[in-house]
């Protein structure tokens, strides 16, 4: 796009790319740079997956011996049956699933409900509550652990939602500040997103009798199905992916989730690194997983055929 | 509803059986949005009768939209008052007033099929499965979507989805039916066909329906009766012969029929109106009412008289363009009057059309001249 924009007339040079047998499109130098970059910004981000990936399918002995940098020697899958065994693996991935999955739900579906009411209904409030959390977002989270940890270690829980007593080292207490964290951003991306559905259709449920309640679960969320599958993939990341609130705000090891425990295999004295390297493999699945799940639903238009089209 | 199985193959008559109908009434009912400087409906009264199709027409802005959102409950009546039957419904939401609306985008729910479109507010209202199927299979098959009742509306032609928009206010069986331009995003061929078939299925079911539009056409062609509203203000409600020959002042005349009326500022002269030195005749006691030393006379196109020279004291036009639709001519023109050139649509026949450039002699013909007061606009003759 950047290429047609600079290079001239984007229909003109579509028609020209279309045309068969015609003469092909000249080479700008705009547009070999702009390939240029983007190779270079592809290989820049995947060289490390790839090394890492490289890594993980050869025994620490081989590049002990011939450095990391190296061809030949044993190529096999060792590496990843021991991750698995070793480093306890299973545990962990089901700790970072009872984080992550109530997280995830908890947060959008208050954010879905916030943004509800923030895009069908204009009250004073509305814009300084926007404000309020998108500026929440903003915050670092370094920021204020000093403070929050203060206060986690006093808020005593039940015996049955946390073993510490506290909602310090509880699971309850990860779940809380992921939803605390993330439910500002989903709000501004899901208010946006609810401001795109025409007013007519809930004006339509209205007439049709439909509560606030219905307008929200039997219209509009239906309709925002792409939003909210684009923010339940990034936010499992996030969520999933975080390290900081787990290793700060869960003591005890063994309740950690798995990017936590991933720490676990480093030694004091030595470190495996072709092991932690197919760790780190067997981790990222799950995010790719849901990339390719919830991929499908990324469908623009999802509206199309209410109006006239 | 009951059916009668009729040949025709389009809509079967539909026997009337809605007991308890109802007229709806406008109260000196106002809306004024907040921050705007002059309400948008500006104390509106209109009396419509049970079973009644009312149109309510106007230019963009006049506030025929608003008018039917107050009804509707979409939007807050500021002052006034507005009832259905003999209930008052102005503070009532809309699930209680006991209406059905067709919006102008159709607004269909995208991730619903037709008939779960249509029967959304019967489930909502708690109506057994059973009879919801009864009544949007019914409804379907007065539309003829009876097959696409599984489809999305994004499967849909937008004929289809209008019919579909139609049908949902058809099932409820409400008091009133709220239609705000629903054939504005057909073309216009479908939306000739669709206009009259809209008018009869009203008929058929006898249910009181109000209806906008900007599109004086359709305005004239479907309703019982027509508002004429501009600036939030009501001009004008009568049947559309009447509303016609009789329009209430300058603004209905001009909106009013197409091509519009000439409406012409002319100075008074003796015994008529003076068009650059022909007289055209209007009585004495039309002419006793103008306010000032000149009025403004209103021909429709069609009600000249063609001349064959200037010998006969016509008015003199001089052909710019003619417009040829095949049953009718219609030449646009240019006249002198009070001493300013003003443009003149006269019909002519179809098949002797004037050419270019030439000039035509036209007289009004005796008693279809419209006088209205310069000042006011309103009717004086």
């Amino acid at each position: 796009m950047t290429a047609a924009t600079v290079t001239g007339s984007p229909t003109a040079a579509d028609a020209a790319a279309s045309a068969p047998g015609r003469r092909r499109r000249r080479l700008r130098p705009a547009r070999a740079f702009l390939h240029a970059f983007l190779i270079a910004t592809c290989v820049v981000w995947i060289a490390p997956v790839l090394y890492a990936l490289y890594t993980s399918l050869r025994p620490y002995a081989d590049t002990a011996k011939d450095g990391y940098v190296s061809v030949g020697g044993h190529y096999n899958l060792g590496n990843y049956t021991n991750a698995w065994n070793e480093a306890d693996l299973p545990l962990y991935f089901k700790n970072s699933a009872i984080i992550t999955i109530p997280a995830l739900l908890i947060t959008l579906w208050l954010a879905s409900m916030v943004a509800f009411v923030v895009a069908r209904h204009s009250f004073k409030f509305n814009l300084l509550m926007l404000m309020i959390f998108t500026a929440g977002n903003l915050l670092p989270q370094q920021a204020i652990i000093t403070p929050l940890y203060k206060l986690y270690i006093t808020i005593p829980l039940p015996s049955w939602l946390s073993d510490s007593g506290h909602l310090d080292d509880s699971f309850f207490g990860l779940i809380l500040i992921h939803v605390a964290f993330q439910t500002g951003f989903c709000v501004f991306v899901l208010s946006n997103f609810m401001r795109t559905v025409p007013n007519e259709i809930t004006e339509a449920a209205r007439v049709d009798g439909a509560s606030e309640w219905r307008q929200y679960r039997q219209v509009v969320l239906p309709l925002c199905r792409p939003a909210l599958a684009a923010l339940a993939t990034l936010e499992f990341t996030w969520i999933y992916n975080d390290f900081f609130w787990a290793t700060v705000l869960m003591q005890t090891g063994s309740n950690r989730p798995i990017t936590a425990a991933l720490n676990n295999l480093t030694g004091q004295f030595f470190t495996d690194n072709n092991l932690i390297a197919a760790a780190s493999m067997i981790v990222a699945i799950p995010t790719l997983v849901v990339f390719f799940a919830l991929q499908k639903q990324f469908v623009s238009g999802l509206t199309l055929g209410a109006n006239k089209g | 509803m009951t059916f009668q199985l009729g040949s025709s193959g389009t809509f079967l008559p539909v026997e009337r059986v809605y007991l308890t109908m109802a007229g709806v009434i406008y109260e000196d009912a106002s809306c004024v949005y907040p921050g705007a400087e002059r309400p948008a409906v500006d104390k509106l009264n209109l009396d419509i009768q049970d079973g009644e199709f009312l149109v309510l027409v106007g230019p963009s802005g006049c506030g025929k939209s608003t008018s039917l959102r107050m009804l509707a409950g979409l939007e807050e009546v500021t002052s006034g008052e507005i009832r259905i039957g003999e209930r008052d419904v102005t503070n009532l939401p809309p699930k209680d007033r006991d209406i059905a609306m067709v919006f102008q985008n159709y607004a269909l729910y995208p991730h619903m099929t037709v008939a779960d479109n249509m029967g959304f507010a019967l489930k909502i209202a708690g109506t057994p499965k059973a009879e919801i199927r009864a009544k949007v299979e019914e409804a379907a098959k007065l539309l003829e979507l009876t097959e696409y009742l599984g489809r999305k509306p994004k499967a849909l032609s937008g004929g289809q989805r209008q019919r579909v928009a139609m049908g949902r206010a058809i099932v409820r069986e409400p008091k009133v039916f709220l239609m705000d331009e629903p054939l504005s995003n057909l073309d216009a061929k479908l939306r000739v066909q669709t206009r009259t078939q809209i008018a009869s299925l009203q008929r058929r079911l006898g249910i009181t329906t109000v209806y906008v539009t900007h599109d004086q056409v359709e305005a004239m062609t479907m309703g019982d009766r027509v508002a004429v509203l501009k600036d939030g203000l009501l001009q004008q409600c009568d049947t559309p012969r009447a509303m016609y020959e009789k329009p209430a002042n300058v603004f209905v005349a001009g909106f009013i029929g197409s091509p519009a009326m000439n409406l012409i500022e002319a100075p008074i002269a003796d015994g008529g109106v003076d068009f650059d030195g022909a007289i055209v005749p209007i009585d004495r006691e039309t002419l006793a009412r103008a306010e000032g030393s000149t009025v403004t006379v209103g021909v429709r196109p069609e009600s000249f008289d063609l001349q064959t020279d200037g010998s006969q004291g016509g008015i003199k036009v001089q052909v710019n363009v003619v417009e040829e639709l095949g049953a009718d001519a219609f030449a646009y023109g240019t006249a002198k009057a009070n001493g300013k050139d003003v443009d003149v649509i006269v019909r002519v026949d179809a098949r002797n059309t004037p050419a270019k450039g030439e000039d035509l002699y036209v007289v009004p013909k005796a008693g279809e001249t419209h006088v209205f007061a310069s000042g006011s606009g309103a009717r004086i003759s």
